[in-house]
């Protein structure tokens, strides 16, 4: 047997070790190598989904141990909920080195951060050993700063700042945390598995460690108040970067409340469920309203992803309120697609944008207009993607947040208030359709050139993906909902 | 292959095919609404020998997808899909020059079958799903001219409104489902108590938003901004039909409570938007208020106790309105315009299409032997044993036939102008069918209740109020002038009886305002945080300061002092012989001496 999984994560750094080596790095050679690479770590991970997973518990575990005194060892594995996110963080990977391949300026240096990043990516979300996460979790944020700092627009250094400050600070609390639960654990281990198992902390301890890591996590996600980061840093990202940072970076701090906080201090998580809970609601429904404040289009989207997280901890923090198996599960099958859904549009969002911007040099919505004229299939891709994002059903977050408010109303039935969120993203996103689409065309934009063949080989995956979910979201939801059902907390 | 199937494949893959071929749009989606037709027709004849069918598709886990043929909704869907087919058989003819057809054939497609699945929707979730994507393509149908004035606003309003009474969908679903335990409709109906009150009243939002019904009106007269075949199909089976299948299909789930809400909002609809109607100035708006103000008589059959008559009615209506519109959309093509100054003497240019558009106005008005004669008796009667609700529909009636008699009074008074027929053959075709429905449906009605085993009660109290009422309405209509009818509530009417700003005032700024007060909250969390890492910053140069003004400053010192000693020191290293032998002495001395002590002091 292969082990994929290794293959999987280390596969994007040979591709950058390899470029690394070449003595003459041209343009076309960087982004040649990058396309290679992460076309064929999404065929590996393809075959990491053929090979399947296992319900409850972990499925294709791969072993080595490393410094056994302390219980730290190279552990890789997969479950129902790490496994969609690996998926989509090698296809939005993928996409975004396509997307790229025009990128002028250092492209050798800029293809090895974007692969540096995917390692650290999926590494973070196959880790079973807890210091590995933690290694992998922090060295994704080296690659992010150098990309907003060298790849970035006007005000990327404060934007960059803003990154470092907030994810310098945020992480620190998740390594008390880990150290707490090793010094927990008899014998003393980093095994993910046995601290799922039987979790190590109870009582003050436990609920400490958890306020650590919920903290950290939060701030990821990001949820209210600790998301001010989040706009900064996606407006002043170069394309990729916003993408990668959406589709897949927030989903660390979804993916870490549900595997560490949910999971390994199951009893704490439990008394302050309530408290999360209200912080989801009110991150939800904030997110929203701040979008409808933007006129900028990226910033708008950035927003809308603290609306769309919001609902993600509010399906955690009810499936955590609940004795019911069935609706917990409910409720942690929506939060799971959520997270791939969010990733899928808001990925698709992020492109499109920086594809207008890459056109006009702008991503204000009222100077544009008529737009839909001029460039159909750059405007109907927005248009569906932007309604797939206010939840449309037939579309992939539709689903997701059907499962989520459902949970909610039957276990928490005032939490439904973020319900209301829905009409805010409508009122914004067709707000935004309507300046930049419709109406009269600009003037100025009447030379606008519609989607190339590498753009529509970016934005038309992910539009099929979108529906695809949403039509019949059974493909993606009954593995989710394999590991859902059993899951131990 | 399952005849639920076809209904819904077929349209929906004439709309798939036309995208990318972007040719022979007209053929394509008459094949596909003719097939959709065919086999709503073959399911409503299932449905009077008997059999019911069903499609269980895979959904949510442990929620699957269900389509059922009852007689019920193959009724409604063999309604649907024949007002759809000459609706687009009219559009043939009505679209003739737009090079966007591609475009207008998809959507319409993508409508209908998004209707066929609402109608034939057996779980919640597919409810759901149909009732926003017939959200969704009517927005994108009410926008299809996006690049005239108006239009965007006109379109995003109309989803807009829609979206926030979905809410009531929404979360009166969550209810029904955490109640009953399960997504099926026909099994969450038995939901009893609390919950099917709250469902109920939640459930009637949905409708209030999607009928248009007070206070969600006002979208829909905005809503004429699309070509004239879409108002045709939203505002008779469709769209607007959808909230009163909603309510027909659940009312024998509504406790008493809910249904005197649901009566309540219907009769006052009937009359305040019936009002606005009789004071319009545009004839395509009038026909929309005139939309509204139907459905609110049928809300008042459901709110009494009897959906059937309300079934009735949306059946004779859905004929009768439709022809109504396209009627209409052949005089804005002759005049350019649908204002009602413009309209004046459009009918005597054209007698044919006048003849069809004047039966259907004494159709809706409900003249016998019309189909809108039997439908509005059968809510009248059972409107009976409420008296204020009797009050009300009878008031909706007579408004009913004075704002349909103003309209023939001025298409048929003014001069004549010539007109040109550019494609008015297929559009003719399509207003034909449509008016000779509005004339014989009612005859179908008899069959109708058998098959759904409902037996409604004739009365003839109802008969002779209903043509008292309808008689007079058409009466006042044709020779009073509607300045004077309306009276004081003139001005009223002519705002749409908008309180308090209506939805913006009450809605749309206060979401804006809550949006800027989220901003600025957001710009203080932003600077404070900036704020944190500039002080941050300010802390590292002050560390820095202290660092080389202090800690430097000392250790540097030290060292200045030690290599001071040191030089100090270094006097003593002369290298001169006699010297270095004095100090050795001196020393071995002093050594000698602490030796020689150590006794005494340990």
């Amino acid at each position: 047997m292969l082990p994929l999984l290794s293959i999987a994560v280390f596969l994007p750094l040979l591709g950058a070790l390899i470029l690394m080596m070449l003595p003459h790095k041209t343009a076309r050679l960087a982004h040649g190598i990058s396309i290679a690479t992460t076309g064929l770590t999404f065929l590996v991970t393809l075959a990491i989904w053929a090979r399947g997973i296992e319900p409850g518990g972990f499925a294709q575990v791969e072993e080595i141990s490393w410094i056994p005194a302390i219980g730290a060892a190279y552990r890789l594995g997969i479950d129902g909920l790490s496994l969609p996110l690996i998926l989509l963080t090698s296809l939005l990977f993928l996409l975004s080195s396509i997307y790229s391949a025009r990128v002028s300026e250092r492209p050798a240096v800029y293809v090895v951060l974007m692969l540096m990043l995917e390692t650290a990516s999926i590494g973070t979300f196959a880790a079973l050993d807890a210091l590995l996460f933690y290694v992998f979790f922090e060295v994704s944020l080296v690659s992010m700063y150098f990309m907003i700092i060298g790849w970035g627009y006007e005000d990327r250094q404060r934007a960059g700042l803003m990154f470092f400050l907030y994810t310098l600070l945020g992480s620190l609390p998740l390594l008390l945390a880990i150290l707490g639960m090793f010094l927990g654990s008899d014998p003393y281990t980093f095994d993910m598995r046995t601290w799922i198992d039987t979790p190590p902390l109870s009582g003050l301890a436990a609920m400490l460690a958890m306020i650590a890591m919920v903290f950290t996590f939060a701030v990821k996600i990001p949820s209210f108040p600790v998301h001010t980061w989040l706009p900064a840093a996606h407006v002043q990202a170069p394309t990729v970067g916003s993408v990668i940072l959406a589709g897949v970076m927030l989903k660390f701090g979804t993916y870490g409340l549900v595997r560490f906080a949910l999971q390994m201090t199951p009893e704490a998580f439990r008394d302050a469920g309530l408290v999360i809970l209200a912080f989801g609601v009110f991150s939800a429904l904030y997110g929203a309203f701040v979008a409808l404040a933007q006129s900028d289009l990226k910033k708008l989207i950035a927003y809308t992803s603290v609306n769309h997280m919001g609902y993600v901890v509010i399906g955690v923090a009810v499936a955590s309120l609940t004795l019911d198996p069935g609706l917990r599960a409910v409720a942690l099958d929506g939060a799971t697609l959520q997270m791939v859904s969010h990733g899928l549009v808001t990925g698709a969002l992020f492109f499109l944008v920086g594809m207008l911007q890459d056109r006009a040099h702008t991503r204000g919505m009222d100077e544009f207009g008529g737009l839909l004229k001029v460039v159909p299939m750059l405007g109907w891709a927005f248009v569906i993607s932007a309604f797939a994002s206010l939840g449309l059903p037939g579309l992939a977050h539709f689903p997701a947040e059907f499962q989520i408010f459902l949970a909610t109303l039957s276990i928490q039935p005032w939490a439904i208030v973020a319900i209301l969120a829905i009409v805010v993203t409508a009122g914004l996103y067709l707000r935004a359709i309507s300046r930049v689409f419709m109406g009269e065309t600009n003037e100025k934009w009447l030379k606008m050139p519609d989607l190339d063949r590498r753009e529509l080989m970016v934005v038309v995956p992910l539009l099929i993906l979108i529906v695809l979910v949403g039509v019949a979201p059974s493909w993606l939801l009954d593995m989710i909902h394999t590991t859902m059902a059993a899951l131990k907390f | 292959m399952n005849l639920i199937t076809l209904v819904l494949l077929a349209p929906l893959l004439a709309a798939i095919l036309i995208l990318p071929l972007r040719r022979w749009p007209e053929a394509i989606a008459l094949a596909g609404i003719g097939i959709s037709f065919a086999a709503a027709l073959g399911l409503l004849a299932a449905g009077f020998s008997g059999t019911t069918s069903q499609v269980i598709l895979p959904g949510l886990p442990e929620m699957p997808l269900r389509l059922v043929a009852t007689p019920l909704t193959s009724v409604l869907s063999a309604l649907v899909a024949t007002v759809a087919a000459f609706v687009l058989l009219y559009a043939v003819g009505y679209m003739g020059k737009d090079n966007e057809k591609p475009r207008f054939f998809t959507t319409m497609l993508l409508f209908v079958t998004a209707m066929q699945t609402l109608v034939l929707a057996g779980d919640w979730i597919t409810l759901l799903a149909a009732w926003e994507l017939i959200g969704f393509s009517s927005y994108l149908l009410i926008g299809f001219w996006y690049g005239r004035e108006g239009v965007a606003g006109a379109a995003t309003r109309a989803f807009i409104y829609t979206r926030s009474a979905d809410l009531g969908l929404y979360i009166g679903i969550f209810v029904l489902i955490a109640a009953a335990g399960t997504t099926e409709i026909s099994v969450t109906l038995n939901v009893t108590g609390p919950a099917a009150i709250i469902a109920g009243l939640l459930l009637l939002i949905a409708a209030i938003g999607k009928s248009a019904q007070v206070p969600l009106y006002d979208w829909l007269q905005r809503a004429m901004a699309g070509p004239t075949p879409v108002s045709a199909l939203l505002h008779s089976a469709t769209l607007v039909a959808a909230g009163a299948i909603l309510l027909i299909r659940t009312a024998p789930m509504l406790p008493p409570q809910a249904l005197l809400a649901v009566g309540l909002v219907g009769g006052i609809t009937a009359v305040v938007t019936g009002l606005i109607a009789l004071g319009e100035r545009d004839l395509k708006r009038m026909l929309a208020a005139s939309t509204s103000s139907q459905y609110g008589l049928m809300l008042v059959a459901v709110g009494a106790g009897v959906p059937m008559a309300a079934l009735l009615h949306l059946i004779a209506h859905a004929a009768i309105k439709s022809s109504l519109f396209l009627g209409a959309g052949v005089f804005q093509h002759d005049r350019d315009s649908t204002a009602m100054e413009d309209m004046a003497g459009a009918g005597r240019a054209r007698p044919r299409i006048f003849a069809g558009f004047a039966i259907s106005a004494l159709a809706l008005a409900g003249i016998p032997p019309l189909s809108g004669f039997f439908s509005k008796d059968a809510i009248i009667a059972a409107a009976l044993t409420t008296p204020w609700l009797a009050a009300l529909a009878l008031v909706g009636t007579v408004l009913t036939g004075a704002y349909m008699a103003r309209a023939l009074h001025i298409l048929w008074a003014g001069k004549p102008r010539a007109t040109s027929s550019a494609g008015v053959v297929w559009m003719g075709a399509g207003i034909a069918v449509l008016v000779v429905l509005a004339i014989i449906l009612g005859a179908g009605f008899p069959a109708l209740e058998q098959l759904l085993e409902v037996e409604l009660p004739v009365s003839y109290l109802a008969m002779a109020l209903g043509l008292a009422a309808a008689a007079s309405g058409l009466a006042l209509g044709w020779f009073v002038p509607a300045a004077q009818l309306l009276g004081p509530v003139r001005p009223w009417a002519l705002r749409g009886f908008a309180i308090a700003g209506g939805f913006d005032g009450l809605v749309l700024r206060p979401a804006m305002a809550i949006a800027r007060v989220c901003e600025r909250l957001e710009r203080v969390l932003y600077n404070g945080v900036l704020a944190i890492g500039q002080s941050n910053l300010e802390l590292g140069f002050i560390t820095r300061k202290s660092d080389e003004q202090g800690i430097d400053a000392m250790i540097f010192g030290l060292v200045r002092r030690t290599i001071a000693a040191g030089d100090r020191v270094r006097l003593l290293q002369s290298g001169l012989i006699h010297r270095e032998l004095a100090l050795t002495v001196i020393g071995t001395a002093i050594i000698t001496v602490v030796l020689i002590a150590a006794p005494m002091y340990f």
